[in-house]
């Protein structure tokens, strides 16, 4: 304002400290691209050596042969199989776990027993799925339930389990983000509790929770420690889940240690359609949330 | 129509239209049922049970039997499985190691076991009801290594591969190792031991030889399908063995004859009990069944066999199933069917895909005398205490 | 008035409901709580179930279970040490390694990031949370394993000085503690980083104004405003990240050697209490002893990760102080609160 004063001078930063500056950017930065490499180094490799098995003859087509010698065949059963298990465990996990988000936002909210029941989803989420399995394992199918060792709606079971906590806290955190002013509404215009729930607060939360349910399944699709103990390994084509079913993960895991170099070129080809299927789910799930940011 | 819902109508269809694809695939493919029609169990009439047993490959009853185990006998299992498929029996066999599969047995949750070593009381004990062992064939147990330049038929003897597997020889270039081999130039490589880390028959056979030919090794590591190893990578099954030993340079693992000729292994030619060095072929394993002490369980031992031609490491491996399958609810009577079928098999015609020649697998098979030992015992299997047809 | 009353002449209210319209609301309810409470019945089995299958193994062996360095099945002796070891091992690694990468890489993307690149970015690095473990496990044994031999061998022989760290170049393999403990610092990038993101965008942007205003160069704007205040935060998230690489079992188990011995060096094999549940479940089925083991093994791996989500959640709520950044949405809550959701 005073003509007079002059005009001040932000001090000089020393050659020093803007040394130290642009080292530590880089060093960020240098992290960040450390932090991508392998990302790129697998994908890189999956594409690389996973390709080849794609385009040979008969690796959608066919089924695993199990021959030691000879031809070892395609992962049709694998594909199969892991489709036929996460959509049936999918079915559990999803719908059940919705609702318990809704018990836990709608009814439960802060009383102790919703807090109790929130307290052990979250237990849950640590879990190691190991530990899932081998409880399964002992009790389901070394008692045979249901008629059979193991089977595919065992492991279909052990997917949902790790797949609910899931499920329960992303509906959870969605649910709650629906704004209280539209229930209000609702409730003023007269409109039962249920009707509610299905006409405004489902609606409003669709996108987040298709979102959260995509991610899951596609968190269960990869998960081979359940399928271990529950499914076992058979290669022919079966569409009983109450028997020995082939899956991706387990096919991968067998091929792994294997040393036929054709059978590990098939084991990378499969982690290609796994990791592709799961991208899939993972891409097809953002692109959905970001299309609902925008309407 | 908004766009939100126009998403999720096409979210659904498109979830719905691979669902309904993924089960239509499986439905025209699934043409093997675990629920057999039993329609048809050729030579249900029930008469000549030794007839269709003895002849071996006669009549086999379609169905699907689960098996779990050695992955010593997996190649042959797989293989009778491949044949078989288009008789209508379906043999699925899960290379677990023979530990597991007999646990598997125990809780009833395979049909068959493939167990290298015979059983013990205490596994019979295990089991639900008594189970008996039908030898099935012999393999030898190689000891494959990956060292380049150094040709197969490294002479080894039951004290150095003791010392070798005890982690007391470290390098390839080790005296002992160089005492036994004058004319080979042996590289210093780092020996990297490799085991199983699977409850196996493999180790079994290979500690039994091991205890058998080395005292400290018996006294401090032992013989067991689980042992201690104080070197090494574990690795589970032959195959895992047989990939470690192929993915790393100066390693040494045991891997079963067909594992070692189908990735090009050199093994070593090892000491018998009559001081000579023997490779594993085929002639010299055949050689360790001759004149092998039969008790009247079947359960019979091949290693360290005192024949003088045979190679020292040979494993016996057993089909195990209950004499009673579908007693308690364990199987269903066309089950047992199947599976008495499948035995008769692997005693008939099965043994021919077995032995020396381009599409035979690398075992030796039953002298004729143990194979009608089979077939008796193969008879005293029933359906809830009556015969099986 | 009231919903339901009568007024004087009889006819009922405008929103006056039908007695049964209560029903479906209640049944609703009734039908949600008892699902809510299945829930928390199955869980709740589960834990007793696991308690209750370990007893046998804890009783016989005691501490030693934990302290005692004798794995050997063909004696039914189960002494865990190696097992915890390995575990600690290799977790150690991860952690060492993949929480300086992961908060780098949370402070890249928040600090100075260029707009545009953060979004893209940001979900390839969530990316790396969707690769199953058996992709890392085929890509560990394959791919890193093998190319990391020769640098394992430099290291060793260049640092021979330090025990454990150095030394043993002569029988180096490609199985060991080392390459387990580098792929679980890949698998715990995504999570850490996550989180790091979240509690770094909670810092109050008047501090960081403050501190640039006065003067400070970038990176000493992060170190003495940002840093300090997300410490807790990050702290909570490394944490976070140690639960998941305890519990990691199927990558573990391809690379890590299968050696039920305590390693001398860093790049010896080793074993790990989830690895061994998964190898040696088979042949435990009917085993009582054995069996009874491998769950105590579960317990202890279930008491780690439980007791270090529990700090670690404390530490994360600390760290956010309940605030959130101003433009969350579904999608970041939905993928963040997945992204933290527990995987072995």
């Amino acid at each position: 304002m005073s003509a007079s004063s002059p005009a001040f001078q932000m001090p000089k930063v020393s050659a020093g400290r803007k040394r130290k500056d642009t080292i530590m950017r880089g060093c960020l930065l240098v992290g960040t691209g450390i932090a991508l490499v392998p990302l790129i180094l697998i994908i890189y490799y999956l594409i690389y050596k996973g390709v080849s098995s794609w385009t040979s003859s008969g690796f959608f087509t066919t089924d695993p042969t199990g021959n030691f010698f000879g031809n070892p065949g395609g992962i049709r059963s694998a594909i199969v199989g892991t489709l036929e298990i996460v959509a049936l465990a999918s079915l559990i996990a999803i719908p059940v776990g919705i609702a318990v988000a809704l018990y836990l936002t709608e009814y439960g909210k802060d009383h102790w027993f919703a807090n109790t029941v929130r307290y052990f989803v979250d237990v849950m989420t640590g879990v190691p799925s190991v530990v899932f399995g081998l409880f399964i394992y002992i009790v389901l199918v070394i008692s045979h339930a249901g008629g059979s060792g193991f089977a595919g709606w065992k492991g279909a079971l052990a997917l949902a389990l790790l797949m609910l906590p899931i499920v329960i806290r992303s509906s959870e955190v969605v649910l709650l983000l629906v704004p209280t002013s539209l229930r209000e509404a609702a409730l003023a215009l007269g409109a039962p509790r249920w009707r509610i729930i299905w006409r405004v607060v489902l609606p409003t939360a669709r996108s987040g929770l298709v979102t959260g349910s995509l991610l899951a399944v596609a968190r269960g699709m990869g998960e081979t420690a359940p399928l271990l103990f529950t499914v076992s390994l058979a290669t022919a084509l079966t569409g009983n889940l109450n028997g020995l079913m082939n899956s991706l993960p387990l096919q991968i895991y067998t091929d792994i240690t294997n040393p036929r170099d054709v059978i590990v070129a098939r084991a990378w080809g499969a982690a290609l359609t796994l990791v592709a299927l799961v991208l899939i789910l993972n891409v097809f799930a953002r692109l959905i949330s970001r299309r609902s940011r925008m309407t | 129509m908004t766009k939100e819902t126009k998403v999720r109508t096409h979210r659904l269809g498109a979830a719905a239209l691979s669902l309904a694809a993924a089960l239509a695939i499986a439905a025209c493919g699934s043409s093997n049922k675990t629920t057999t029609t039993g329609a048809a169990g050729g030579g249900s009439t029930g008469t000549g049970t030794s007839a269709s047993g003895g002849s071996g490959g006669g009549s086999i009853s379609p169905g699907t039997l689960n098996g779990a185990g050695s992955t010593l006998a997996q190649p042959i299992y797989q293989q009778w499985g491949s044949n078989l498929k288009g008789k209508g029996l379906t043999v699925n066999y899960n290379g677990v190691g023979s530990g597991a599969g007999i646990a598997d047995l125990q809780t009833a949750t395979v049909d068959f076991a493939g167990s290298d070593p015979a059983l013990k009381p205490e596994d019979q004990k295990g089991m639900k009801g008594p189970a008996l062992q039908y030898p099935v064939a012999f393999g030898a147990i190689t000891v494959s290594y990956n060292l380049s330049g150094v040709k197969s038929g490294l002479k080894l003897d039951g004290p150095t591969l003791a010392d070798i597997f005890s982690g007391k020889i470290k390098a390839w270039n080790d005296p002992a190792i160089k005492n036994l081999n004058p004319g080979i130039s042996l590289p210093s490589t780092a020996i990297t031991v490799v085991h199983r880390s699977d409850s196996s028959g493999t180790t079994n056979g290979f500690t039994t030889y091991l205890s058998d030919v080395s005292p400290s090794w018996k006294s401090s590591i032992g013989a067991g399908k689980d042992v201690k190893w104080p070197t090494g990578t574990g690795a589970a099954k032959n195959s895992g063995v047989a990939a470690a030993v192929k993915q790393t340079q100066g390693a040494v693992g045991y891997v079963e004859q067909a594992y070692a000729l189908l990735n090009g292994f050199t093994y070593a030619a090892v000491k018998n009990s009559a001081g000579k060095y023997i490779l594993p072929t085929l002639a010299n394993t055949s050689a360790a069944a001759n004149g092998v002490k039969v008790p009247a369980d079947l359960g019979i031992s091949t290693i360290n066999s005192p024949d003088p031609a045979a190679y020292p490491i040979v494993s016996q491996t057993f089909l195990v199933a209950y004499k009673d399958p579908c007693k308690d609810g364990k199987e269903s009577a066309s089950t047992a069917k199947a599976l008495k079928s499948f035995l008769g098999y692997a005693f008939g015609a099965g043994q021919q895909t077995l032995g020396e020649g381009g599409n035979k697998l690398p075992y030796a098979p039953l002298p004729a005398s143990l194979a009608a030992k089979d077939n008796a015992q193969l008879q005293t299997m029933t359906c809830n205490g009556s015969a099986i047809s | 008035m009231e919903a339901g009353a009568t007024t004087a002449t009889g006819v009922r209210a405008k929103f006056a409901r039908s007695p049964g319209a209560r029903l479906p609301d209640q049944v609703l309810q009734v039908g949600l709580t008892t699902l809510a409470v299945l829930i928390l019945g199955l869980l709740a089995y589960f834990f007793v179930r696991l308690i209750g299958e370990s007893t046998d193994a804890l009783n016989k062996f005691g501490a030693s279970f934990i302290f005692g360095n004798d794995w050997d099945i063909s004696r039914n002796i189960y002494h865990g040490a190696p097992l915890v070891i390995g575990t600690l091992i290799t977790s150690a690694i991860a952690l060492i390694i993949g929480v300086p990468v992961a908060v780098a890489t949370a402070l890249y993307l928040t600090e100075l990031c260029p707009r545009r690149v953060r979004g893209p970015l940001a979900m390839l690095v969530d990316l790396l949370a969707a690769v199953p473990s058996v992709v890392y496990g085929l890509w560990g044994v394959f791919v890193l394993g093998p190319k990391l031999i020769p640098v394992e061998r430099w290291f060793a022989n260049t640092f021979s000085f330090i025990p454990f760290v150095g030394g043993g170049s002569s029988s180096i393999t490609a199985p060991n503690y080392f390459v387990a403990g580098l792929i679980l610092a890949i698998m715990i990038l995504p999570i850490v980083s996550a989180i790091a993101r979240e509690v770094l965008a909670t810092v109050p942007a008047e501090n960081k104004e403050a501190a640039l205003a006065l003067g400070a160069t970038r990176w000493e704007m992060i170190r003495m405003t940002v840093l300090p205040y997300a410490r807790p935060g990050i702290t909570g998230g490394a944490m976070l990240g140690l639960g998941r690489a305890i519990g990691e079992t199927i990558a573990v188990v391809l690379v890590i050697g299968n050696a039920a011995t305590i390693g001398h060096h860093l790049f010896d094999q080793g074993y790990s209490l989830a690895a061994v549940i998964a190898n040696e479940f088979g042949e435990a089925a009917n085993q009582p002893l054995h069996s009874s083991a491998l769950f105590a093994a579960g317990l202890v791996l279930f008491v780690l990760t439980l007791l270090i989500n529990i700090v670690a959640r404390w530490f994360v709520r600390r760290g956010t102080r309940g605030m959130r950044a101003p433009n969350v949405d579904a999608a970041d809550a939905v993928s963040g609160s997945v992204a933290t959701a527990g995987r072995a």
